[in-house]
């Protein structure tokens, strides 16, 4: 009885314990293997196989495998894989958390490659983020601003027009949910917090500042608070979405018509134009229908977005880092970046810029992006997006609840993070 | 001594076995010492030889972790150290945060209440599922045996997935059923996981459906081990049914109710996949997180491995002090 109970215990332990093992070093041989691990599906297909064909013809017996992994909990599995000896080799990481892994020395320093891998062509903004203490850590991937989807007809029909500043985007939000029961004027799930950021700057709020060597979170300041009103009116009046659910998806919800417009990444064009057969099927016939347009702002022009994206580094750990700095050259090539440009995201490079093309995508992207901005400055940023302190105080706003006292909360929960 | 002892984990059929020829005596006075009591003194080093090869394997893959977890629970211990930098040594500085820290008394309060509940629910339904197997006919019997063993098979993560999408606010299937079935209109769009009670009721609803199966069988294993005569005979005497089982079967089973209870509460306090795998789906994780998934985000997500250490290891405390309070009190009733 007594062992059993023991051996229970361990049981119990191990599985708790499971995934702090470590284990032996692999051997560097000929014919190496370099893992690539990309988030999300972002990245087109074709830049996937430009990647790895040209891997393949440049080092003969050695293959490139990609690992596609999801943007949910990225931060956690980063740590854990990383650090362990089956590191993969080059990762793509989103430019918000890269400065948890710079800082922790994480990436194989890239500083000797900056020139090579396009210098001061790279994305400003993207290199800050990749680069803690003066070196040089994670290359810029892609950028990709938000934008707004919406059905041309729906827009018609109600006798709207594409707004030019936030208010009268809200006010046609609302209009649209109230002249279509039940569907999503604006589609807006709760755990959606990048979403709510522009509201934020727009109205004159923050998320976080620094002061001193301290971080003052600034969401209960008035000027932030009238942001988060705003999107508690959004939420509660134009949203028909689930108030506690995520935004993956959006396009299950545009494809059967509940919702009518929606603010996503740029790429979601792509999931909502995706073939009706495919394994996340879209609605490619909806492709004269959907209009697109960038997020206006409080006294009219593009509105202060998220500048998200990504950064791509290589593991202190890799077993192979020549091949896999080789790997990551490759990724920041023109060819391959170009690919990026295509699809509607902006290319890590300056001068790809005009590979955007123009049509409207591209216009509403030069416009975002245009006045794009970051979360804070923090190595420690990440931990506060791993902890989903800013999804839940969007799912208590969503459900109508105090904006001032919820957020009084959590730059309680934020300053505990950032200064900790 | 006790049956279970000398069986080690294939305790069901034999639980019974060992006591087939005593009569039962729920008043457990005067019962006759077990001969097999002796049989320890004998045989010298060989217990102890065949026992290395499992202790060795046990230290290496769970003492070696727990060891590194208890030293990591005595430092400042981030993402940093994580890739080599040198820890320092803060001592029980964690333990004082952590237990001083209103949260955690809030997840603390949550798991042991949730645990509890789950519990509570899987044993009732698990033995009256064994019960209602001993009354089946062989067909019946055999379609709920292969039912129960598919859900004991699934995997957790994909069955939360599965019951997640049953659940969904916008596209699930019980809400439809609620709304176009039964005309309860205000199920519309309703949000199962955004109520912390109701995002409970969810979750205890997948655990205990995963978990009933193994209770039940069992349970059912150490029902069939009941003497037929035995009931025979009470019921002769005029025993009905709640009584038989009160007087004569419990008594009977109650190793295996006991060892299948523990298991349950180790397992429904340290539950994580469910609880994670939902949090995702919906719901506010600050008001649903239980002891593994807070572990988990405090160490993993968060990068603070020092205060993410000294919760698990006051979690592994707390759980074996609940194993220890039973097996003591299991071999004191056995000893009477």
């Amino acid at each position: 009885m007594r062992k059993l109970g023991i051996a229970a215990l361990g049981a119990a332990a191990a599985l708790t314990l499971a995934g702090c093992a470590s284990g032996g070093e692999a051997a560097p041989e000929e014919g190496a293997e370099i893992r690539v691990w990309l988030v999300g599906t972002d990245t087109p297909d074709a830049a996937r196989e430009y990647l790895v064909e040209t891997f393949e013809e440049e080092h003969p017996g050695s293959t490139l495998v990609i690992e596609e992994q999801s943007w949910d909990g990225l931060v956690d599995r980063l740590t854990t894989s990383l650090s362990g000896s089956d590191s993969p080799d080059v990762v793509e990481v989103g430019n918000t958390q890269a400065s948890a892994f710079t800082s922790a020395g994480a990436f194989l320093d890239l500083t000797e490659y900056y020139d090579e891998l396009g210098g001061d062509d790279l994305l400003p903004g993207f290199v800050e983020a990749g680069s803690y203490d003066g070196r040089f850590y994670a290359a810029p991937l892609y950028s990709g601003s938000r934008l707004v989807f919406y059905k041309k007809d729906a827009l018609a029909a109600a006798g709207l027009s594409v707004p030019t500043t936030l208010d009268e985007y809200i006010a046609n939000g609302e209009a649209l949910a109230a002249a279509n029961p039940g569907k999503s004027g604006i589609w807006w799930p709760g755990q959606d917090w990048y979403n709510a950021l522009p509201y934020i700057w727009e109205n004159g709020g923050e998320v976080a500042v620094p002061d001193g060597d301290q971080w003052d979170a600034q969401l209960s300041s008035p000027d932030s608070v009238a942001g988060l009103e705003q999107v508690q009116q959004v939420m509660t009046t134009a949203s028909r979405a689930p108030k506690d659910a995520n935004e993956t998806s959006p396009e299950v919800g545009f494809c059967d018509g509940t919702t009518l417009q929606l603010s996503a990444p740029s790429w979601v064009k792509w999931s909502i134009l995706a073939p009706a057969d495919a394994e996340a099927p879209g609605c490619p016939d909806q492709e004269e229908n959907l209009g697109v347009y960038a997020l206006p702002g409080i006294d009219g022009g593009a509105a202060q977005v998220f500048a998200g994206g990504s950064n791509v580094g290589v593991s202190a750990k890799s077993a192979h880092p020549e091949l896999a700095v080789d790997a990551l050259k490759i990724i920041l090539s023109d060819g391959f970046q170009t690919i990026y440009g295509e699809n509607g995201l902006v290319p890590a490079k300056l001068s790809l810029a005009d590979t955007l093309g123009a049509d409207e995508v591209a216009q509403a992207i030069a416009a975002a992006a245009g006045n794009a901005k970051l979360t804070p400055a923090s190595p420690k940023w990440a931990d506060v997006e791993a902890a989903g302190i800013l999804q839940d105080l969007f799912v208590e706003i969503a459900q109508g609840g105090d904006v001032q006292a919820l957020a009084e909360a959590a730059d309680e929960e934020i300053e505990a993070i950032l200064n900790s | 001594m006790t049956t279970v002892d000398t069986t080690g984990p294939d305790l069901a059929p034999s639980a019974g076995e060992g006591r087939r020829p005593a009569p039962p005596r729920p008043t457990r006075a005067g019962r006759p010492r077990d001969p097999r009591a002796r049989r320890a003194r004998r045989g010298g080093l060989t217990p102890y030889a065949l026992l290395t090869p499992a202790l060795i394997v046990l230290a290496l893959i769970v003492g070696w972790p727990l060891v590194q977890l208890v030293v990591t629970s005595f430092q400042e211990f981030g993402r940093a150290q994580v890739f080599g930098a040198p820890p320092a040594w803060v001592w029980f500085e964690n333990y004082a945060d952590v237990l001083t820290d209103p949260v955690f008394h809030g997840v603390l309060v949550r798991s042991l209440a949730f645990a509890a509940a789950c519990v509570v629910t899987t044993m009732l339904f698990g033995t009256l599922v064994a019960l209602m197997m001993t009354r089946l006919t062989k067909f019946f019997r055999m379609l709920l045996s292969i039912g129960m063993l598919l859900a004991w098979a699934m995997p957790a993560l994909t069955a939360t997935v599965v019951w997640g999408w049953m659940f969904d606010t916008a596209y699930g299937v019980v809400n439809h059923v609620l709304v176009n079935w039964f005309g309860l209109a205000e199920y519309f769009q309703h949000s199962w996981l955004i109520d912390p009670l109701s995002f409970f009721l969810v979750a205890g609803l997948i655990i205990v459906w995963g978990a009933v199966p193994f209770v039940a069988f069992t349970l059912y294993a150490g029902l069939t081990q009941v003497p037929d005569e035995v009931l025979e005979a009470a019921q002769l005497d005029g025993a009905g049914g709640v009584a038989r089982f009160r007087l004569i079967v419990f008594p009977y089973l109650k190793p295996i109710f006991l060892i299948v209870t523990i298991l349950q509460i180790i397992w429904d306090l340290r539950v994580f996949t469910q609880i994670f795998a939902l949090q995702d789906i919906g719901g506010i994780r600050a008001l649903t997180s239980t002891l593994g998934v807070y572990i988990y985000q405090t160490s993993i997500a968060g990068g603070d491995f020092g205060h993410g250490g000294a919760i698990a290891v006051i979690t592994a405390i707390l759980l074996m002090s609940i194993s220890i309070f039973y097996i003591r009190h299991l071999a004191k009733e056995e000893e009477l």
